[in-house]
């Protein structure tokens, strides 16, 4: 017998049905009166050029062409399309060293392959883009940087001149001497050293790949009102960003979000809403359509930060993690975008989740001439859980300790450090997570009798294990508004601005409400997306959602109880402290009898009809609504561990992905079957991350694979058979206990299944992704050392 | 640019369009007809996001069929399958078993199963698995969208041989 | 251009054939003809300028596949790949051919793609082409002047996605020879996904004597400019006992045949490794 109504219970999501009928409008099924379409027309011919000649005055004349639009024709404010600088803290920017580098158009220099030259106004799609052959370009090609290495060059072409030597970002200074983050003395701690291992890795430029492209509306009307259609992650910091960049007030900057098929960090910010409202202010009274090509997304949406790493980690015989130093020199696209952001939190993972006595990070991110990077599920954790769970294992081979003892012995505890050292972890039960999955996977079994193979046929197991947070405290601004309106029939209006990416917020957010307020889930519904009427949110990312949605949502039911036992106190004649609100009945705690139907306080509160005849007022109370403006405490991260079997071919490489176990801590399963979504799909992306996913380029910088044909995704039929263990042990924070789940479920897989297949063959491929051709040349290049 | 006038059911409803010879079905049924419950994702076959229905419940890539070349033909989408407020059984399956998360492949989805329960009523999991190659979902790793399936599998075994509905 | 939009192009959708004939005559090499699609129309989303395209698929008559032990499998032009999976004499008689109709695309492809357009296609990964071509298939072309001519697929494949079709010629049928008791077929292929184009193929067709071998056809794909036979390993097999040395040599011959590159599906050096491997262990499951 659940001690809760809803929470716990996977209610049906209050979004699917529109969805599984077709009725759902995404951006892209808009139609508006007076609408006209655009096409972007981009550079595909080079990824580092300086534009000679910009001439559009022939497509201006093709047939069904409205206008056409060039860097000339729209504003030439500096932006950022990233919307993280909207969270830091002013007077923070300058020691971060954040920039705003971008513009409507290619600023007279093409600085990855596909940047936007100019825009085709047209009254249809293909009018637009036929038109787009007759504009005339003429570049003048320069070198193009394609990594770290070649862009820090003293003699590289400078991608901006205030980060000298194209460091776009590194540690600064004034927050971390010598550029360190870290505690301890790192080579005190290697001179301790028993074992020391030492490699260099790479982690590769993964893209979200969601399933809507990218597709807005913009429309500058005769109020002067910018309006925009978009499915960002962050409406209301991409309005207001937006309202800077036009130059106009907040109030006139209306944006609506509409359904948003699928985030993961690629619409952390903005897209193409800069070049949509640029459009629209270029012929105002007509929405304006941009319907990107999917073709696109891999070259304007952000990618994963790809680098090359060092990783150098120390131990004793007997498995004490003494000394752990790594560098990752991440390669930041053409533009800055969140550049402090990745570089910097990635060291917050990498320390978070190990006792290391000493430990020392550094982080770069230099300019390349590739398509820009940013947010991607995980934020950097992925890729420090991939190197340090694989040197942690081979280290662990030499020393003949079993990976999932160790980890249970040296991951950090109740009050030590989280990813942001001065937040102590309110909750730690990754212990029950490797308890239950062991169990569930057979590992002990499995690692004995997979211990010594010889034939051509061979598996292996391995672990991965990692913790993430819920939000970004203290570190960016975390805010959330939400107001709960009681209406007359003791149902209710929750009005919030915060994002459903598809990962079901908006359904366990209604749950928390009905849970709150204890009415049954149906007689909830929920107003969002629309920037007029929901209040400040940050938006959709550093799995926050839940967290803070769910805390606000929870102060906007106290603030409305409040009232409601404020009012039922007089009736009832008790102290609203004594009241007590269950099933819609108000009553004195421990007295059912003496009670009041909140149906009817609710109704009368509108509808009371008698009138003071002297004051001329009416004796209703008035609507009740509950209001909050939520500042979370803490960000209570959760923690997880994956376990994976997989075969391999010892003559081919190829490798068979065989069963998988994941297990999260997450606190409160507020909808189970909701949380095993973002398990399962987590695990999709992050098998794809170490095994088949990257974005390739030649050696001019071409990008070789923007497209479903050789951008590979694991398909239905690759997938293994997944377990989902969820382990609940509330948090002293979260709502009901509740932590996130959204970004831990990618980081784990890509460590086990880089585990599992040392485990198998001896070989520790150190280039995501893994791949049958890199398995195969390990296992020959060990077989002739 | 020639012209080619076609006739088309599309969900039960006569539609007579004029279309242009490079046209694909996709947008066809997407501008001409507003049928925009059927989804544009990549283009290229891939990524199944415009699977549509055709006699015998076959699924086709709207995407990479030249509308011109359609006249005559009888075309099921997702906004096709509800009898009214009663959803087909696959999509009540999609809903009672979270094999929805963002939505945007659903419609695709729900389609190459139905065609898949069509041809075959009884499908194995790694059958299932094989199947809907050809729709990409990148919210929810496959696990429920394969259950789903199988629920819908066995809710439907009553209309083994019938028709789409 | 994009995958959104098409390059212009005129139209004809022919009713019959001499129609067809007709337009061909008049285009040559200035229209394209065009039966599922799958692979045309990303062509023209990619940007492939088609002033004319020609649409086969309203031809009467050219959707059939038959099969009888006189004649073998005869597959009409319009037939889909689709049918081919769904027939129980192509899964019994030509398990190469039925298997790489399994593996082919996605089903939505599968109910459009034809294999006579596969083989036109003339891809150096083609999956069902690689099959018909180990099975020794031929085409059946017409023309205006030069009423029917047919192909062996052995002069098929003239260079990259270039076949010896004459532009004024409608291809309007594929067939294969009816297996003797002693054929054995098999076909495997390697990939990143499941779902995916090749990085290697395989398709072995074999007449065995007992166990000896009397004919071998073995083609390979995604190692040259089209899919290869393999004649020095052929030869290898030929008149010999299919044992753990012939097995060996036929393995060790196979890189002299092939031209594997770089590309985005795979590495030379990985498919020259593991060339010998899967030739061996396609020409083994052709025999199990």
């Amino acid at each position: 017998m659940s001690e809760f109504k809803t929470v716990g219970k996977s209610e049906i999501r209050v979004d699917v049905k529109g969805k599984v009928t077709g009725r759902t409008d995404y951006a892209a099924d808009l139609k508006m009166k007076g609408m006209l379409h655009a096409y972007l027309v981009r550079c595909f011919d080079h990824a580092h050029a300086n534009i000679t000649k910009l001439d559009m005055s022939e497509a201006a004349k093709e047939p069904g062409v409205v206008k056409v639009v060039g860097p000339d024709d729209v504003t030439s404010n500096v932006f950022n399309q990233s919307v993280i600088d909207a969270m830091v803290p002013p007077g923070l920017e300058e020691p971060m060293g954040d920039i705003d580098d971008q513009k409507i158009f290619a600023d007279g220099r093409v600085k990855h392959y596909g940047e936007a030259i100019c825009a085709i106004i047209a009254t249809t799609e293909a009018a637009a883009e036929h038109a787009a052959k007759k504009v005339i370009v003429e570049y003048e090609p320069l070198t193009v940087y394609l990594n770290a290495e070649a862009s820090k060059q003293p003699d590289a072409i400078q991608f901006d001149e205030r980060k000298p030597g194209n460091l776009a970002f590194q540690l600064p200074e004034a927050m971390f001497p010598n550029n360190i983050m870290g505690h301890g003395d790192i080579d005190a701690g290697f001179a301790e050293a028993d074992l020391i291992v030492e490699d260099t890795l790479y982690t590769n430029k993964q893209k979200q790949c969601q399933m809507e492209p990218n597709s807005y509306i913009a429309l500058y009307d005769d109020d002067e009102k910018l309006t925009c259609w978009t499915s960002t992650q962050m409406p209301k910091c991409v309005q207001t960003k937006l309202a800077k960049i036009f130059e106009v007030p907040v109030s006139r900057m209306k944006l609506i979000q509409t359904t948003v098929g699928g985030g993961f960090g690629a619409r952390l910010g903005m897209v193409l809403e800069p070049q949509a409202c640029a459009l629209a202010m270029a012929m105002p009274g007509h929405p304006i359509k941009i319907q990107s090509p999917r073709e696109e997304d891999w070259l304007t949406s952000p990618s994963r930060h790809p680098g090359d790493w060092k990783v150098k980690l120390g131990f004793k015989k007997d498995g004490t993690p003494v000394a752990a130093q790594a560098n990752f020199a991440s390669y930041k696209g053409a533009y800055y975008l969140d550049g402090s952001g990745v570089a910097a939190t990635t060291g917050g993972w990498l320390q978070a989740v190990y006792k290391w006595e000493n430990l020392a990070y550094t982080g770069q991110t230099y300019f390349t001439n590739q398509p820009v990077c940013g947010a991607y599920r995980g934020y950097g954790n992925p890729q420090q859980t991939f190197v340090m769970e694989s040197m942690i294992d081979r280290a662990l081979e030499q020393l003949d300790i079993d990976p999932v003892e160790w980890r249970a012995r040296w991951h950090k505890q109740v009050g030590d450090g989280t990813w942001f050292p001065d937040v102590p972890y309110s909750s730690v039960a990754i212990d029950a997570c490797l308890e239950q999955g062991i169990e569930a996977f057979g590992w002990k079994e499995k690692r004995a009798k997979y211990k010594n193979q010889t034939g051509t046929i061979r598996r292996g197991v391995g672990v991965g294990l990692t913790t993430h947070t819920s939000g970004a405290f203290p570190m960016l601004l975390e805010h959330t508004v939400c107001s709960i309106k009681l209406n007359e029939d003791a149902s209710a209006n929750l009005t919030f601005a915060c994002s459903d990416l598809g990962q079901g917020a908006h359904t366990a957010l209604r749950q928390i409400a009905a849970e709150a307020l204890d009415f049954p889930v149906d007689d909830i519904s929920l107003n969002t997306q629309d920037g007029d009427i929901t209040g400040f949110d940050i938006g959709a990312h550093a799995s926050r959602t839940l967290y803070v949605g769910g805390g606000a949502v929870m102060e906007a039911v106290n603030d409305a109880k409040r009232q409601i036992f404020e009012r039922a106190a007089k009736l009832l004649e008790a102290n609203a402290d004594d009241l007590e609100l269950k099933d819609k009945q108000v009553f004195v705690k421990g007295s059912p009898s003496k009670s009041v139907s909140l149906k009817d306080m609710l109704y009368k509160s509108v509808y009371n009809y008698d009138v003071d005849m002297e004051t001329g007022g009416s004796f209703a109370d008035g609507q009740i609504e509950g209001y909050a403006s939520y500042n979370p405490p803490h960000c209570s991260p959760p923690w997880a561990a994956t376990f994976i079997e997989v075969e391999i071919d010892m003559e081919t490489g190829e490798y068979k992905l065989i069963e998988m176990v994941n297990t999260h801590d997450i606190g409160r399963a507020i909808n189970p079957a909701i949380v095993e979504g973002q398990m399962e799909g987590g695990a999709q992306q992050g098998l794809g991350m170490a095994l088949t996913e990257e974005l390739y380029f030649n050696d001019e910088g071409k990008v070789l694979n923007n497209g479903f044909t050789d951008y590979k995704m694991l398909g239905p039929s690759d997938m293994p058979k997944m377990t989902n263990i969820i382990v609940e042990e509330p948090d002293p924070f979260g709502p009901f206990g509740a932590k996130s789940v959204g970004e831990t479920g990618l980081c784990t897989p890509v460590g086990a299944v880089s585990n599992a297949i040392y485990h198998a063959t001896g070989v520790s491929v150190t280039d995501l992704p893994i791949t049958p051709e890199k398995i195969l040349k390990a296992i020959e290049e060990k077989a002739a050392a | 640019m020639s012209h080619h006038t076609i006739n088309l059911t599309v969900n039960g409803m006569p539609q007579t369009v004029t279309v242009e010879g490079n046209q694909t079905l996709l947008e066809v049924l997407r501008e001409t007809i507003d049928q925009t419950d059927v989804k544009y994702g990549c283009g290229t076959g891939e990524c199944g996001a415009c699977t549509v229905l055709v006699e015998d419940n076959k699924p086709i890539n709207a995407c990479l069929t030249l509308a011109a070349t359609m006249d005559g033909r009888s075309i099921t989408t997702v906004a096709g399958l509800a009898n009214g407020t009663e959803l087909h059984p696959v999509q009540q399956a999609f809903v009672d078993d979270f094999a929805i998360q963002c939505g945007y492949c659903t419609p695709g989805m729900v389609m190459k199963s139905v065609a898949l329960l069509s041809e075959n009523p009884n499908p194995s999991e790694d059958e299932i698995r094989h199947y809907l190659e050809g729709n990409i979902c990148r919210c929810t790793g496959y696990a429920k969208i394969v259950k789903a399936v199988q629920t819908a599998s066995d809710n439907m075994v009553q209309y083994a041989g019938g028709d789409t509905a | 251009m994009s995958t959104r939009v098409l390059t212009n192009f005129d139209l004809q959708v022919p009713k019959d054939i001499p129609e067809a004939l007709e337009i061909l005559d008049n285009y040559q090499d200035r229209i394209t003809p065009v039966a599922g699609g799958s692979d045309m129309l990303v062509a023209w989303k990619l940007g492939v300028e088609s002033g004319n395209a020609m649409s086969v698929t309203a031809l009467p008559d050219l959707n059939y596949l038959t099969y009888d032990d006189n004649d073998g499998l005869r597959v009409g032009a319009l037939a889909t790949i689709d049918q081919l999976l769904n027939s129980d004499d192509v899964k019994n008689k030509y398990p190469a051919l039925w298997k790489a109709a399994e593996i082919f695309a996605t089903h939505q492809i599968k109910n459009t793609a034809t294999l006579v357009g596969n083989c036109l296609r003339a891809s150096p990964a083609g999956d069902a082409s690689a099959t018909a071509y180990a099975l020794g298939a031929t085409l059946t072309f017409v023309s205006k002047s030069g009423g029917e001519r047919k192909v062996h697929i052995d002069d098929l494949f003239t260079g990259y996605a270039q076949t010896s079709r004459k532009p004024s010629e409608l291809a309007t049928e594929l067939s294969i020879p009816a297996p003797g008791s002693g054929s054995r077929s098999a076909f495997t292929r390697v990939t990143r996904v499941n779902e995916d184009l090749a990085k290697l193929n395989v398709a072995a067709y074999l007449e065995m004597d007992g166990d000896t071998c009397t004919q071998a056809r073995l083609v390979m794909g995604c190692v040259g400019p089209t899919l290869l036979r393999l004649p020095k390993c052929e030869a290898l097999l030929k008149g010999s006992k299919v044992d753990d040395a012939t097995l060996d040599a036929v393995a060790n011959t196979v890189n002299d045949e092939i031209t594997p590159i770089d590309d985005q599906r795979s590495t030379a050096e990985y498919r020259r490794s593991v060339a010998p491997v899967f030739l061996k262990r396609t020409i083994l499951k052709a025999l199990s």
